[in-house]
């Protein structure tokens, strides 16, 4: 086992690592990120709280976290430990929502720096006789953790007293979870009517999955059946693979809890001289420090790999969203190629207008009824398109990001875009008509509007209009009916394939901006054979 | 005193003793009296003999009864028709008399004296029946069809009332029968005897507006089939089962269930108010592993049953009169903890918290405010609140004022739950505080239940409840809160659409040009009229008079605007409605949309301008010979002229250029007023030919697309009725 010395070279990679793990996202919400989320957030809480300043001085205080269910009695516990009345304890459920750290004095320069924990605001209280109102109450919004420092704590100690890990209030389930994480020693206290409950069994376990130094309390046991409940306690334990765990019996006595008193020293007695063992004697600190220390690093090798996956499960969500996105604009795009290619363009309306067209019909006309047929039928592809995409993305779980749903509202937008596109087109095509008549030199030169008409007509008929194409020859020459209608078709190309991407990349954009890429897998893992190599 | 377990009855298939039965036909009509007689004397004689005995007795009645209550069904095995029919005679007669009083009624009646006491309830026949009773003494005991007719009939004739499914109906009755006289007969206790020979609970009755929203929620469910998939509705399937389930078993009894943390008392406190120790208690967590079931009166065995609770751990209480009328019809179950790491125990607390009509929640100062308890299971049952009881228990182990502030804590954490408490005589979940060990606050809380359990309402409002949670948990597929529907403007958009796809104005006014181009031409001056045709004679492609474009035209209406048309009212038809059925109206839409480019183009086919020119009207002949003439007078005048200058004709230039002059002014002027007469007429000729294909267009779309779309809106709002039935008639009751 590698002795805890500082390494710089195993710090570099934990910090590298921390940084690759801060820098994960998973915005999609997938079946596994809210577990991925929570993985990430307790692992970089592990590693800001309690690896890096571990690794960095292994000479701080060892840090003892008092944490169970609600009403376990922890605070209780932790003032009796003390030997003052450091921690609120009372009979109203969830009582300790400020965490209390309680340290010798000489160690206080150890915590009121942002060493451990640096998410937490500290309040130091001076010294004095807590009284029940004087709760300090940090600043809205912000975490608080409170330091006190007691003569009768050993040096090179300190005791935490967390909120309930099952309490009501979600923030201080987070928290107690948080500061679990930052612990040299886990102090799992339950009780009697409680030892069996599935949440402080949760708790045992992920201790035991992260090799962290346990010790368990069974707190409050009525002493006609302290024998009894201790020893099927041990045997869950045992049964748990947990049986070399310390435990420490302490029983319900008359002040142990509902007014808050402080149990007498000898009922903590073994629990107090076990701690300070683990404190004092070097050796079994360093055991203490290492196992904890190692547990964490050992299981980086299995965590990270799963918030890798997590990464590459949202990375393949967004590449299906993409190509669901790109697959519905794709073959909307060819159809409205062939759509144009056979013609479509001059139905309806503007038919009506080129069967009219030049007698009853004059040459603007036709071109109005053109183009806006050419917007509808694009127009028409891009709704459809979307639809598609919607079709698509109901079946996909990640399409439910809030950012993805509430697109803008108003499809008109749309309308309103390719509307601008296709009067472009319009007028482009209309000046290169003129350029084109104007080379004519010929005196009776034609309207060049009728030109543009009759080219529109061309390039938008497909089939049906091949009588614009003789009216336009007669009128421009061959020569100079076909450059018309080349320049004019590609003119039609770029515009539609413009109009298509501008509107595939606006419904890929909020996608995009969640910035999910193939990157962060590769990167924890990376970082993850850096530190193994370093170790 | 211990309590008693139930013994499995598994044995209950010997009908030997329906044999016996053929034996007595000759006494048709009386069988049932000297089976009351025998039944009596049986009773006098018989009982606390033998349980085995009692077992075939229970079997028989299990025969006789599907005889009774199913005259057609097997005569032959009582050997008479008249008895059932005597039967069916007797029932109403005695049902008002019956009902108020089976349960005093039954207590002498069964008891080991209960021969005796039967006379004054009997009366004459009960005489007559007992002077035929010595011939028949060794009788087998199969046949006390009059003990069923007895005690059975009160039970039966509210059954009668409800005529809607008798099959069923007999089924549960049966079982219940063959059920309970188990449960009663294997009491060692002299009261559990009580139940040799019972009543049969009546079914539980809810009352008319929880019916009519049962009705409700079963047609909805049955009308979203189509729309909505079976994962959505499985919550409102099950309430209905199990509201139907509930139904047909007793009315009378209520089954309320403790439920608790592991260690909060749950088995301290069934305990305490069965007032023996049933279930084990101990140190041991988790303590209870299955539930255990206690019942305070008989009939309970098909609701027990139900939960799934073997016989083995079915219970009775500790008999004392007292406690037998405060609680009677009250059901226990004893729960295992829902929050241990045993999970098979969280899923059996699940299961039987579904089934059961009232909740007892155990909590004591040391979990009250376990999240696993308020997340997990209060505030999803916040609409159960009035089918609930929390109780605080261990109070002992608080100091003195301390349980008054916990008690305030657990009332706040609970209205933060939602749940409604029952102060002040409102309605809502009942919270008290207790000790089961040193027995503080149990007088109360069985004071509580009594009164709750003689209401006999629990069953009822556990189903409105559940039917309150159904409903709501299917809001968002039902409702959404906007409003819904086709209006008028989205119609007409529609149809404006269409017109535009088959280009009904672009061809009412090419229509209303070409009239007015052929009116101007018809009337125009023949020297206009000539110099046009030498026109078209140079250069036929200018005007385009030539061009041979009324070809077959494929596609002449715009696909991509029909598509985007009915997308348009698909999507505004759909809004406001919740997803799934918003996605059948788009489908409706769709479907309807195939082919309908397709019918437009026959239509415009059908019903635009029939090609070549339009139709001339009656007083353009008038025209051109009015045109005709001026064209004379020109040349009369231009000739006179020219024969005066040629010294033909006398000089008179006055006439001659009179008349050329009017008729070179008359011919426009006859050609502009034709045109101005002409103005309207294209006009409207116009406007009908636009107005037709505009009509055409819009009556395809109207058939094909708006109708089933607007089908479609009309089972949504018969479906959103229904839903408001399944709602708002409870808010109404309530």
């Amino acid at each position: 086992m590698v002795t805890l010395d500082v390494r710089p070279q195993l710090l570099d990679a934990l910090s590298a690592l921390r940084d690759r793990v801060a820098a994960a996202r998973f915005p999609l919400p997938l079946a596994g990120a809210p577990r991925a989320r929570a993985n990430r957030d307790e692992l970089l809480a592990q590693l800001d709280d309690y690896l890096v300043p571990r690794l960095r001085q292994p000479e701080a205080p060892l840090l003892a976290v008092v944490g169970g269910s609600t009403g376990a009695g922890k605070s209780t516990l932790v003032n009796s430990l003390v030997g003052r009345r450091v921690s609120e304890a009372s009979v109203l459920r969830p009582t300790t929502r400020t965490p209390v750290l309680v340290c010798h004095p000489e160690d206080h320069h150890w915590f009121s720096g942002m060493r451990v924990l640096p998410d937490l605001t500290r309040v130091w209280m001076p010294h004095q006789e807590p009284s029940d109102d004087l709760l300090p109450t940090g600043p809205d919004g912000r975490r608080v953790l409170r330091i006190e420092t007691a003569e009768t704590l050993p040096p090179g100690l300190a005791l935490l007293d967390a909120p309930d890990i099952d309490s009501l209030l979600a923030d201080n389930r987070v928290l107690a979870a948080e500061l679990m994480c930052a612990a040299d020693i886990w102090v799992m206290v339950t009780t009697a009517a409680r030892y069996a409950d599935a949440v402080p069994w949760h708790l045992l376990r992920t201790a035991k999955e992260y090799d962290a130094t346990l010790v368990t309390v069974l707190d409050r046991v009525p002493h006609q059946v302290v024998g009894e409940v201790s020893r099927q306690y041990g045997a869950l334990l045992t049964k748990a693979g947990l049986g070399d765990v310390p435990r420490f019996t302490v029983p319900e006595l008359p002040e142990s809890a509902w007014g808050g008193g402080l149990l007498p020293a000898s009922a903590v007695a073994s629990l107090r001289t076990w701690l300070v063992h683990q404190a004092q004697d070097p050796a079994a600190r360093r055991q203490v420090l290492a196992r904890t220390a190692h547990g964490v690093l050992d299981s980086l090798s299995s965590r990270m790999p799963e918030l890798a996956s997590a990464a590459a499960a949202q990375y393949a969500a967004a590449l299906r969203l993409t190509s669901a996105v790109d697959g519905a604009y794709d073959s909307e795009y060819a159809r409205v190629r062939g759509r144009l290619q056979s013609g479509a363009v001059l139905a309806g309306d503007a038919l009506k207008r080129w069967r009219a067209f030049p007698l009853d019909c004059t040459a603007g006309e036709l071109l109005d009824a053109l183009v806006e047929s050419l917007a509808a039928l694009l127009l028409c592809a891009v709704t459809a398109a979307d639809e598609r995409v919607d079709d698509a993305w109901r079946r996909e779980p990640a399409s439910d990001a809030p950012a993805l749903t509430d697109r803008d509202p108003l499809p008109d937008n749309a309308e309103h875009r390719i509307g601008l596109a296709v009067r472009r087109w319009r007028r482009e095509l209309e000046e290169y008509a003129e350029d084109e008549v104007r080379a004519l030199e010929r005196g009776a030169a034609p309207d060049p509007e009728a030109v543009a008409a009759l080219v529109a007509t061309v390039l938008l008929g497909g089939r049906r209009a091949r009588s614009a194409g003789e009216g336009l020859a007669e009128r421009l020459g061959a020569h100079g009916a076909l450059r018309l209608r080349d320049r004019g078709g590609r003119l039609l190309g770029e515009h539609l394939d413009r109009v298509m991407h501008t509107e595939r990349e606006r419904r890929l954009a909020p996608l995009e901006a969640l910035d999910v890429h193939a990157e962060p897998q590769a990167e924890l893992i990376a970082a993850l054979s850096v530190l193994q190599k370093e170790r | 005193m211990t309590a008693v377990t139930d013994q499995d009855h598994t044995d209950h298939t010997d009908h030997t003793g329906r044999s016996d039965h053929t034996d007595h036909t000759g006494r048709t009509g009386h069988t049932d009296r000297t089976g009351r007689a025998d039944r009596a004397d049986r009773t006098h004689h018989m009982d606390h003999t033998d349980h085995g005995h009692s077992a075939d007795d229970r079997a028989h009645e299990e025969g006789d009864h599907s005889v009774t209550d199913t005259p057609t069904g097997e005569p032959s095995g009582e050997g008479t028709a008249t008895a059932p029919e005597d039967t069916r005679h007797e029932r109403p007669a005695k049902r008002p008399d019956a009902g108020p009083d089976r349960g005093q009624d039954r207590g002498p009646a069964g008891g080991p004296d209960g021969g005796p006491d039967e006379e004054p309830a009997g009366g004459g026949r009960t005489r007559e029946r007992a002077e035929r009773a010595p011939t028949r003494v060794p009788r087998d005991p199969g046949t006390d069809r009059a003990a069923d007719d007895r005690t059975g009939a009160p039970a039966d004739a509210p059954a009668d009332d409800r005529t809607d499914s008798a099959g069923a109906w007999d089924d549960g009755l049966i079982a219940r029968r063959v059920n309970e006289g188990t449960g009663a007969e294997q009491g060692v206790s002299p009261e559990s005897r009580v139940g040799a020979a019972p009543a049969a609970p009546a079914p539980l009755a809810y009352d008319g507006p929880l019916r009519s929203r049962l009705d409700a929620l079963r047609e909805l469910v049955g009308l979203s089939r189509a729309r909505l998939d079976n994962r959505t509705l499985a919550e409102a399937g099950r309430v209905l089962d199990e509201a139907g389930a509930r139904r047909k078993l007793s009315g009378q009894h209520t089954v309320v269930a403790i439920a608790g943390a592991t260690g909060s008392g749950k088995s301290q406190l069934f305990n305490t108010l069965a007032g023996v120790t049933i279930s084990e208690t101990g140190v041991r967590r988790p303590t209870t592993a299955a539930p255990i079931a206690c019942s305070w009166s008989d009939g309970a065995a098909t609701l027990i049953d139900r939960l799934g609770i073997p016989g083995r751990l079915r219970r009775r209480p500790v008999q004392s009169a007292e406690a037998e009328a405060q609680l009677d019809g009250l059901v226990l179950i004893d729960l295992p903890d829902h929050d241990s790491a045993a999970v098979q125990h969280r899923e059996q607390v699940d299961r039987i918290l579904a089934l059961v009509d009232a909740v007892i929640w155990v909590v004591d100062p040391e979990k009250y405010a376990d999240a696993v308890l308020h997340e997990r299971y209060l505030r999803p049952m916040a609409g159960h609140a009035e089918v609930m009881f929390i109780v605080l228990n261990q109070v002992d182990r608080l100091p003195g004022e301390a349980a008054e502030l916990v008690l305030d804590d657990l009332r706040r954490l609970l209205d933060e739950d939602g749940i409604a408490l029952g102060e002040y005589g409102e309605p809502g979940a009942t919270v008290l505080a207790l000790s089961a060990i040193t027995g503080d606050g149990v007088t109360e809380l069985r004071e509580l239940l009594g009164q709750f359990v003689g209401e006999r309402g629990a069953a009822s409002r556990r189903v409105a409840a559940d039917v309150d949670g159904a409903a709501a948990r299917l809001r968002p597929v039902y409702v959404t809160g906007q409003r819904t529907g086709l209006s008028e403007e989205a119609r007409d958009e529609f149809a404006g659409r269409l017109a535009d796809a088959v280009g009904a104005t672009a061809a009412g006014e090419a229509a209303e040009r070409a009239w007015l181009r052929n009116a101007n031409r018809a009337c125009g001056t023949p020297w206009l009229r000539l110099w046009r045709w030498q026109q078209d004679r140079r250069e036929p492609a200018a005007t385009g008079r030539l061009q041979v474009r009324t070809q077959a035209d494929e596609e002449a209406t715009a696909r991509q605007r029909v598509e985007q048309a009915v997308r348009t009212v698909s999507d505004r038809a759909s809004a406001g409605l919740p997803a799934p059925w918003g996605q059948a109206v788009r489908e409706a839409a769709v479907r309807g949309a195939q082919g309908l480019p397709e019918a437009l183009d026959e239509l415009a086919a059908r019903t635009g301008l029939p090609p070549g020119r339009p139709p001339r009207p009656g007083w353009w002949p008038a025209a051109v010979l009015a045109q005709a003439a001026m064209t004379l007078l020109q040349v009369v005048g231009g000739l006179w002229l020219v024969g005066q200058i040629a010294q033909v004709m006398a000089p008179n230039l006055g006439v001659p250029v009179l008349l050329m002059l009017a008729g070179i002014v008359g011919g426009p002027l006859v050609e502009w007023s034709c045109k101005m007469a002409a103005r309207g007429p294209a006009r409207r000729y116009g406007q009908d030919a636009e107005r037709s294909l505009r009509d055409a267009a819009a009556g395809c779309g109207r058939a094909r697309v708006l109708d089933p779309v607007a089908a479609e809106l009309l089972r949504y709002r018969e479906v959103r009725e229904q839903y408001g039935r399944v709602t708002g008639v409870g808010a109404g009751a309530r």
